[in-house]
Parts: structure tokens; C-alpha cells; sequence
């Protein structure tokens, strides 16, 4: 699939995951193919057991295929060691998930800046992204709370923060609107928007068919396969949040 | 490393009570370990401090007088220094009608190698000619404090001057007094020339500080040639010094031993606890730092290096606090001097190496395991999986409350969390046990001293009067219950070259009440009891026959028992007086030992004895073992009480763990219609359950352990088995209720507020 700039980014090839224990097996990922471009925004849906977070987590380093082939700005990395999969995470990926995950021993500041001196930046340029991050979602003044304190709302947009702290090329986003109200769902896929528009690639895993709809391409899981892949160019679709953001640009 | 510094920092902020406790507990654990091994080496080798403080030297040589030792330092290789000459002689303090022999040592100023170590009064000066410097055990032994006024006797008595005891110093020269006799005396060289103007009866003392302790018999020989056999007469080394030291006290060693053992131990369970308890609380975050690029590798560095400033500081705390507190401790330790306390350095790195080492591998195996597991299950709360069990299914089918069974059966769901709390809690509870059993021996000991030997408290000598005057006197006593007659007798046994104090005490047919521990007491000439550690030295076992020499005739004892006795550095053969004679032994003068009635006060005693005899009969009060086991009663309490602490630590840890991890089945049950006073109740009954299963394995084991370990140690110290008691009934079970009911209100406490996951956070979808 070629994106806004024609290379690549992400591809699976033949991606399975088995979980085995108890005597149970269950054949969470069967035989996936998929490919991401530069600046593509994929969504992932499919029903609740279908695959798709244990499919984000593979593609992500978190869970570690039973066999199948990844490949990330045309190398492959299925089989990278725990430490390199993190290394690769610092600066070329960044995650978002549906219960935000932000460290709850560190502030809001503390949470964007870590990501940033993860990232390899200086004190100084991860005080000053983190600056221009939150002030940009709307939570300068929150900057020293700790993340309990805040809405979810709130703390999605500080974990959306932090996942772009360093200007990942991917974006993966697990359900990220999955505990959210409309209006902090709309927020939310307002800065996906965003974020699309500055080059990032973003994968996305919903249930939800509205906030699908946003994406370039659905790709549909149904128990660990993809059962269709299809781009979002339907002539006469209504007018999404992503048009509207790119009109109003 | 900027990241990693920002998160310790954030943790330190964000969690700062607890890493207090950890830093107070390695704090704790240092100050304990290094007061208990400060008091244990005081109590049982008390040289080596005493060595190190006072730069002593390794080798005593009494010379001739006259004897030129200038070039001794250049002609025998491996001596470093030499004290002296100084100029010696024996003499008698005159005391109220008893007269001691004692070494006169004339030292014109404070020596640099072997320097008495000054513990009241003030060195000798020119300015007071007259005044003396006693050895610290031998002042102590004929009570006389500063500002005594002795008179000194030259050795063929016609010679009386009178001194003013001006100060009392430790030295490391030689072994306490009375294991070591002659007492020591420090005077000025004009004042030992006023009481033994006779050269011929003095001698020259030469102390010899030795590069290679181990050298010391190979020096010795050298210098024996280079000055001639008939020039030395006798020569002492640090090993005879340091053993007739450590002999002293067998039995407050046995008890500092033991509380030393269970100091080590609560150390490193009181460090695997919090710092273990204080990672695993934090696993979720550490899962998640490590979808943010954080390698295994790193989280562990991490971990390791945060808890390391934190063992740093408690360290040093730890160190500040032993300080402080050793010379309270001291006070209530009648006979440890400060000096001898003071640890080796190699002794002081261990215990500090050892406590950071603790905390770095307490850190690291959590720290590891959160490093490995995949970061995908910090975004993902697994919920364990089980079966509600045939048992369960039973209790509900018969209407037992949902509650409790789901508690119970919630206790043994999560295995590892269950094994963290039982084992967190089993410990100290096995440890107060063991703790409860020391302290019944100690008040065992206390109360029934003759259990170990020491039936009665107070000995007489006749002094001047004949045996048979003494007895009559002794026997018209009221407070008297019973006086047994006794004489000490220096024995040789067959094919050995050691002497031994062998005890006549009473006779065959009046034996002296000795508690038997095994076999039976003597009743026949020729049969005798002994103690363990002289049973162990001659290789005798309870049963067999020894033929010793005593004053020139061979006697044959029959050993029929053994007892405990911590006297005489623990090697005691009793047997009656009555065998000497018949075996024509040389009966030497012997003593009388009182038994008192009750409640009748030795000191009181021995008094009035003086005073109705006319100041002739010596009679000197028993040391009482009560007086030095006290500090062992206190430091058993400290003991007991950071246990319970950290019984405590265990089970809030446990119950926080648990309650994040019930978070998700908590929910559930609120769900499928369970009050929250039932949730309660069903969390209350996990903990409970756990707790008992803990209690129950703690006190049982260590129920077990207690007689074995103090026998164990007992041995070990040549007291032998058999002192050991079992815990108090009462204070064990008020130990179970309160641990039991601690850990029911752990459970209550209400979860953290912003704690690390909010239920709904952890109701999330499963995999």
C-alpha cells in the first residue's frame, strides 16, 4: 500500500499469535498481512476477542509473534531482543493505550519529559517540547499534577503527549477513545488529526465504526484474520472530523 | 541516564514514605548488627579491641634484671617495637586481713606500645609519688575504686607502704583477673623502689609488638636464643592472652551469640521485605516504562542504583546511631569494657557490605523479574485463572456466608502473593518464638541459678581461722540454709599436658546441689560430674573413667553426670572432697559454698559473716548471673519489638499488593450484589486465612527451633545442652492473637488514594 510519500513504514507478513496454558490454545493472530505507510492512518477493527490489541502489541515490540515476519522502516525486527525492541520504541514509536497508562508516580510534566530524554534530548529541549506539547492540548496549567487527578479525558491527550514527544514515525493506538466520553473522544481524534497531517503514521485499533471512519483504511479482524482491507474513499460518505480539520487548516 | 535520573527522582518524591522505611530499616539493621557484634566480640573475645586500643604488644618476656634488650629490635627480625624494659616485682595488697599477690609494673610515663587504657582517675605523675594505677579486673575483684588507700608488702613482708589508688586502667598485657594472677599494679620506678629495694627480686618486662602475629612461638624461640635461656624466666603471647579472655564468660556469650543470630537473621528479612515488597508494588509502572523504550537492563540499573542511595544512607545513618548508643548499652553491661567492643575494621566492612549487598540482591531479583516480563502486561491486567473448588462449591451449596468462602478461597488464588505474605509473616513470627524461648531461658537462669551451677551465692575462706572454727561460725549463721565444704585442686589428666580445675564441692555423701543434665549427681568417693566443654576437652563421654593427676597421686573418677556450670570458663570436674583423701590426694585448704535461705540478700550475707567473725573470714559474694543478663532482656525486647515491626511491614505490603490486585474481583463482586461491608469481609478473610496458615507454621517451627538452637549454641559455647526452655504459653498465644488480629485490620485499611490503578482502569479487557 503506498502512503503520502510512497515508502513503506510498517509490514507483516503471515503474523500468528498462539496462546497456549491450562490446556486451552487459543489462536489469537492467524496469518496476518498488513503494511503501513509513511503518514498512512490505518484503523484496525473487529469485535471484541477478535485480535486486534495482541496484533498492536506484536507490531509494537510488547508481544512477541509465535512466527510470522515484521518489518519497520525496511528492517525487519521480529526478532529483536526485549532491550533493542525498546530502543527501537524510544524514538520511532510511540504507544497510546485505552487506560492511558501514564507512570502514576511521576507528574504530568515528568510523563511527557521522560519520553523525550528517552528520545535521546536534552534537559533543556525536553522541557521545551514538553512546553509546546501540553500547551498545545490545553494542559499547561496541569503540568504538575499527578495523573490521578486528572479526567480521562485529560490523561489520554497527556498519553497522547507523551507518545509524541520524540516525533515517532508510527503512532500505535490501542482503544484510544475506548473510556471516553464524545467530547473527550472528539478531542482525542482531533490530535490523531493532527498528528496525520504532520506525517505521522498511526495505526489504530477501535471497535468503534465512527472513529474508524476517520482513518485512510479499515482493516476488519474477525477471530485473528483479517477477513477485509478496504481504503475509506466511498464517494459519497459524509463529511469526517479529518475533512473538517483539513477545511478549516 | 537523564531519564533514569528523572524517574528516581520522581519515585523518591512521589513515594517518600517508603523509602524512609527502607533506609530505616537498613539503618536499623546496621545499628543492630553492628551493636550486637560490638557487645558479642566485647563479651566473648574482648582482646582484639582491647589489642587495637591500646597498640598492644603481642609478646611478654619477664627478664632478668638487667637484661639488655636495646639491640633486640635490630637482631631479631619481624619485631616492630618494643615496650620496656620496665621494671617489675611481686607483692602483696594487704586488704582488711586478706592479702593478694600482685606484679608491680614501674613505668616512668604513659607507655606508646602496650599504653594502659585509662577507664576513671589519671595516669601516674611525678607530682603524687605515691599513687598507683590498678588493672580494671583486678580492681574490680578486691573493690577498690579511686582514691583507696592499699598498702603494699614486698615479697618477704618487711616492707608496708601505703599507696592511693589514683586510677584504673584495661590493658591488653594479660588475661583478666582472676584467670590471670597475679594482679597488675602500675607504679612510678621510685615508688617500686620504696617497697623492693632488693634488685635481686625484681625483673625487667619487655612487651614485643610483632609485624606477623602468627610468628609470634617462632620469635620467641629466637629471642629465647639470642638472650639466653637462663635470663627469661616467663614468656606470654597474644593467643594466651586472647584465650584466657574469651573464656571468661561463656555463658553472656552464649546469649549474645544467640541474639546476634537472630539479629542476622531479621536483617535480611527485614531488607528482602521492604525493598522486595517496595519493587513488586511497582511493577505495573515498570511494565510501563518499558513500552516507553526502557530495557530490562536499564529498569534493573535503575532499581539497583535508587535502592543503593537509599542502603547508603542508611548506612551511614546506622553507623551515626551504633555510635551513639553503644555507650548506653555499655552502662547496663557490668564487665564489657568499651575498648573491647570496638569491632575490627574487617568485621565493621562485613556487616556494611553485607547490609548494602543484602539490599542490591533484594532489589535485583524483583527488579530482574519486572525487567523481563513483556511490557504488555502492565498494559494488560491478567486475572488469574481458577476453579472455584469442590470445597467452595460445597460451603455455598450449604448457605455458608459467599463471603467467607470466597475469602478463603481468594487467600490461595494468586499462589505468589499468597507465598510473599505467609512468608512474610512466618518469619518473624518463627523468629519472636525463638526470641520467647531465649527469654524464658534467660528468666529461667535468673530465677533457678542453680540450674547452672550456682546454688549458692556467696564463698567463704577461712582467712586466719581453722576450718573447723569457720564451719561453726558459718553453720551459727541463721541466714545459712546450707554450707558445703570445697577445695579447688589443680589436676593433670592422663597422656595431656592441660591442667585443669578439678572442684571437691561438698561431699559423697552432702553433695554440693549441682543441677544434673544428664545422668546422675555424685554420690561415692571417685565419681564425678563435668561439665560439656570439659567432657569435649578430655574426649570423655558421660559413662567413662578418667585417671587424673592431682598434687602427685593418680585419682580415678567415675564421670557419672554432666552438669551445666558457666564457672571457670566453663571446664568444671566436681566430685566430693572426700575422694581426694581417700584416694590420698593432698587435700589443699579449701572454701565453703553458702547456700542461703530465700530471700536473704549474698551481699547482707557476707557481711554479717565479716563482721560476727572479727573482720577474719573473706567472704565474697557469687557473681550473680542476673546482674549481666540483664542487658540480654532488653536487647531481646528491641529485638521482639522490630520483629513485630516488621511483621507489620509484611502485612501492610501483603494487603496492599492484594487489595491492587483484587481490585478487578472486588468490582466483580460488588457487581454480582455483594455489599461492600461483605467485599470487606471477604478481603478481611483472605487476609486472615493467610495469616493463620503464617501463625500457625511460625510458631510451630519455631517452637521446634528454639531448644534445638539455643542447645545447638550452647554446645557450641561448651555449656552443653540442656539449659534451653521452651517459650512462655501466655506470651506465645498473646504473640498469635495480636499478629492474627493485626493482620484482620491490615486488611481494613482503606486503599490508597491515586493509587497506582483505578478499578476501572484494571476492569479493562482481558487478552
Amino acid at each position: 500500500m503506498i502512503g503520502s510519500d510512497g515508502t513503506v513504514l510498517l509490514r507483516a507478513r503471515s503474523l500468528n499469535k498462539i496462546f497456549a496454558g491450562e490446556g486451552v490454545v487459543v489462536h489469537a493472530v492467524r496469518e496476518v498481512d498488513l503494511s503501513l505507510a509513511n503518514g498512512e492512518f490505518v484503523a484496525v477493527t473487529g469485535p471484541s476477542g477478535s485480535g486486534k490489541s495482541t496484533l498492536l502489541h506484536m507490531l509494537g515490540g510488547l508481544e512477541k509473534p509465535t512466527s510470522g515476519e515484521i518489518w519497520l522502516e525496511g528492517k525487519r525486527v521480529d526478532g529483536l531482543s526485549q532491550a533493542r525492541w525498546a530502543m527501537l520504541r524510544r524514538r520511532h514509536i510511540g504507544f497510546v493505550f485505552q487506560f492511558f497508562n501514564l507512570v502514576s508516580n511521576m507528574t504530568v510534566a515528568d510523563n511527557v519529559e521522560l519520553a523525550a530524554l528517552m528520545g535521546g534530548a536534552s534537559r533543556k529541549q525536553a522541557t521545551a517540547r514538553r512546553r509546546e506539547l501540553l500547551g498545545e492540548l490545553g494542559l499547561a496549567a496541569k503540568a504538575d499534577a499527578a495523573p490521578a487527578r486528572l479526567s480521562g479525558g485529560e490523561q489520554q491527550r497527556v498519553a497522547l503527549a507523551r507518545a509524541m514527544a520524540n516525533r515517532p514515525a508510527l503512532l500505535l493506538a490501542d482503544e484510544p477513545t475506548g473510556n471516553l466520553d464524545s467530547a473527550a473522544t472528539t478531542a482525542v481524534l482531533g490530535l490523531l488529526a493532527r498528528a496525520h497531517a504532520d506525517g505521522q503514521g498511526i495505526l489504530l485499533v477501535t471497535h468503534d465504526l465512527r472513529v474508524a471512519c476517520t482513518a485512510d483504511r479499515v482493516i476488519s479482524l474477525f477471530d485473528g484474520m483479517v477477513v477485509d482491507d478496504a481504503p475509506m474513499t466511498i464517494p459519497h460518505r459524509p463529511m469526517l472530523l479529518p475533512d473538517v480539520l483539513k477545511l478549516r487548516g | 541516564m537523564r531519564a533514569m535520573t528523572r524517574w528516581i527522582r520522581a519515585d523518591l518524591r512521589a513515594s517518600t514514605a517508603r523509602a524512609l522505611v527502607i533506609a530505616g530499616v537498613v539503618a536499623a539493621v546496621v545499628t543492630a548488627l553492628l551493636l550486637s557484634a560490638g557487645l558479642l566480640q566485647g563479651a566473648t573475645n574482648p582482646w582484639q579491641g582491647l589489642f587495637t586500643a591500646t597498640k598492644g604488644a603481642q609478646i611478654w618476656l619477664h627478664l632478668a634484671p638487667g637484661t639488655s634488650v636495646r639491640d633486640l629490635k635490630s637482631q631479631v627480625s619481624g619485631i616492630d617495637a618494643v615496650a620496656g624494659p620496665y621494671e617489675a616485682t611481686a607483692a602483696t595488697v594487704v586488704q582488711t586481713g586478706a592479702r593478694t599477690r600482685v606484679e608491680l609494673r614501674a613505668t616512668p610515663s604513659l607507655p606508646l606500645i602496650g599504653r594502659p587504657l585509662l577507664i576513671s582517675g589519671r595516669w601516674l605523675t611525678p607530682s603524687s609519688p605515691g599513687g598507683v594505677v590498678l588493672e580494671a579486673t583486678f580492681a574490680q575483684a578486691i573493690h577498690a575504686v579511686d582514691g583507696d588507700v592499699l598498702t603494699l608488702d614486698n615479697v618477704d613482708a618487711s616492707r608496708h607502704v601505703r599507696v592511693r589508688l589514683i586510677g584504673i586502667a584495661e590493658t591488653s598485657d594479660q588475661g583478666f583477673y582472676p584467670d590471670q594472677t597475679p594482679g597488675l599494679i602500675w607504679v612510678l620506678p621510685g615508688l617500686l623502689g620504696r617497697i623492693e629495694p632488693n634488685i635481686g627480686h625484681t625483673e625487667e618486662v619487655v612487651g614485643l609488638r610483632i609485624a606477623d602475629p602468627n610468628a609470634a612461638s617462632f620469635i620467641v624461640q629466637q629471642v629465647v636464643t639470642r638472650l639466653g635461656n637462663s635470663t627469661v624466666g616467663t614468656v606470654s603471647t597474644w593467643q594466651q592472652v586472647e584465650d584466657s579472655m574469651a573464656r571468661r564468660d561463656p555463658l553472656l556469650g552464649l546469649l549474645l551469640a544467640l541474639f546476634g543470630l537472630m539479629a542476622l537473621g531479621a536483617a535480611v528479612l527485614a531488607i528482602v521485605n521492604v525493598t522486595a515488597g517496595r519493587v513488586l508494588l511497582q511493577s505495573i509502572d515498570l511494565g510501563m516504562l518499558k513500552t516507553l523504550g526502557f530495557t530490562p537492563l536499564q529498569v534493573l540499573a535503575m532499581l539497583t542504583a535508587e535502592h543503593a542511595v537509599l542502603a547508603g544512607a542508611g548506612i551511614v545513618a546506622g553507623l551515626a546511631a551504633a555510635r551513639l548508643l553503644m555507650p548506653v548499652l555499655l552502662d547496663g553491661v557490668p564487665g564489657v569494657s568499651a575498648a573491647a567492643t570496638a569491632l575490627p575494621s574487617g568485621w565493621a566492612f562485613l556487616i556494611i557490605g553485607g547490609t548494602f549487598a543484602a539490599v542490591l540482591l533484594a532489589t535485583a531479583a524483583p527488579a530482574l523479574q519486572a525487567g523481563l516480563v513483556r511490557p504488555v502486561a502492565a498494559v494488560r491486567a491478567v486475572p488469574p485463572r481458577g476453579h472455584l473448588s469442590k470445597l467452595a462449591r460445597t460451603a455455598m451449596a450449604a448457605r455458608m456466608p459467599p463471603a467467607m468462602v470466597l475469602g478463603t478461597r481468594a487467600a490461595f488464588v494468586r499462589k505468589l502473593s499468597a507465598a510473599l505474605m505467609i512468608g512474610g509473616l512466618a518469619i518473624p513470627i518463627l523468629m519472636i518464638t525463638v526470641g520467647l524461648g531465649f527469654w524464658s531461658t534467660v528468666d529461667d537462669v535468673q530465677r533457678n541459678p542453680a540450674d547452672i551451677g550456682l546454688a549458692a551465692s556467696v564463698t567463704v575462706s577461712p582467712g586466719p581461722l581453722t576450718w573447723s572454727e569457720a564451719g561453726h561460725l558459718i553453720k551459727a549463721d541463721p541466714q545459712v540454709q546450707a554450707a558445703y565444704s570445697c577445695v579447688r585442686a589443680d589436676a593433670l589428666a592422663l597422656g595431656d599436658t592441660t591442667t585443669i580445675t578439678t572442684l571437691g564441692m561438698g561431699t559423697s555423701a552432702q553433695p554440693y546441689p549441682f543441677h544434673v543434665v544428664q545422668g546422675q549427681l555424685y554420690r561415692a568417693p571417685e565419681e564425678a560430674v563435668a561439665t560439656q566443654a570439659l567432657l569435649a576437652a578430655l574426649r570423655l563421654n558421660v559413662g567413662q573413667f578418667v585417671r587424673m593427676w592431682i598434687g602427685g597421686v593418680p585419682v580415678t573418677f567415675h564421670i557419672v553426670g554432666r552438669i551445666i556450670d558457666p564457672q571457670y570458663g566453663g571446664e568444671v570436674l566436681a566430685y566430693g572432697r572426700d575422694t581426694l583423701a581417700d584416694e590420698g590426694a593432698p587435700t589443699p585448704i579449701g572454701f565453703y559454698s553458702l547456700v542461703l535461705k530465700p530471700g536473704v540478700s549474698p551481699a547482707a550475707a557476707a557481711t554479717h559473716l565479716v563482721r560476727v567473725s572479727g573482720g577474719r573470714l573473706d567472704a565474697a559474694v557469687v557473681s550473680d548471673p542476673a546482674d549481666q543478663l540483664g542487658i540480654v532482656h532488653v536487647a531481646l525486647a528491641c529485638l521482639i519489638g522490630v520483629l513485630a515491626l516488621l511483621g507489620l511491614t509484611s502485612l501492610l505490603t501483603a494487603s496492599l499488593l492484594s487489595q491492587r490486585d483484587h481490585q478487578r474481583d472486588l468490582s466483580v463482586l460488588r457487581a454480582m450484589g455483594m455489599t461492600p461491608l461483605q467485599v470487606r469481609f471477604a478481603l478481611m478473610m483472605r487476609t486472615t486465612v493467610l495469616a493463620l496458615v503464617a501463625v500457625t507454621a511460625g510458631v510451630v517451627v519455631g517452637r521446634l527451633v528454639s531448644t534445638t538452637l539455643i542447645s545447638a549454641v550452647s554446645k557450641a559455647y561448651g555449656l552443653g545442652a540442656g539449659i534451653g526452655r521452651p517459650p512462655a504459653v501466655g506470651a506465645l498465644a498473646a504473640a498469635v492473637v495480636l499478629a492474627i488480629g493485626a493482620a484482620a485490620l491490615a486488611s481494613m485499611l482503606p486503599p490508597r488514594p491515586g493509587g497506582h490503578m483505578s478499578a476501572v482502569a484494571i476492569l479493562g479487557p482481558g487478552p
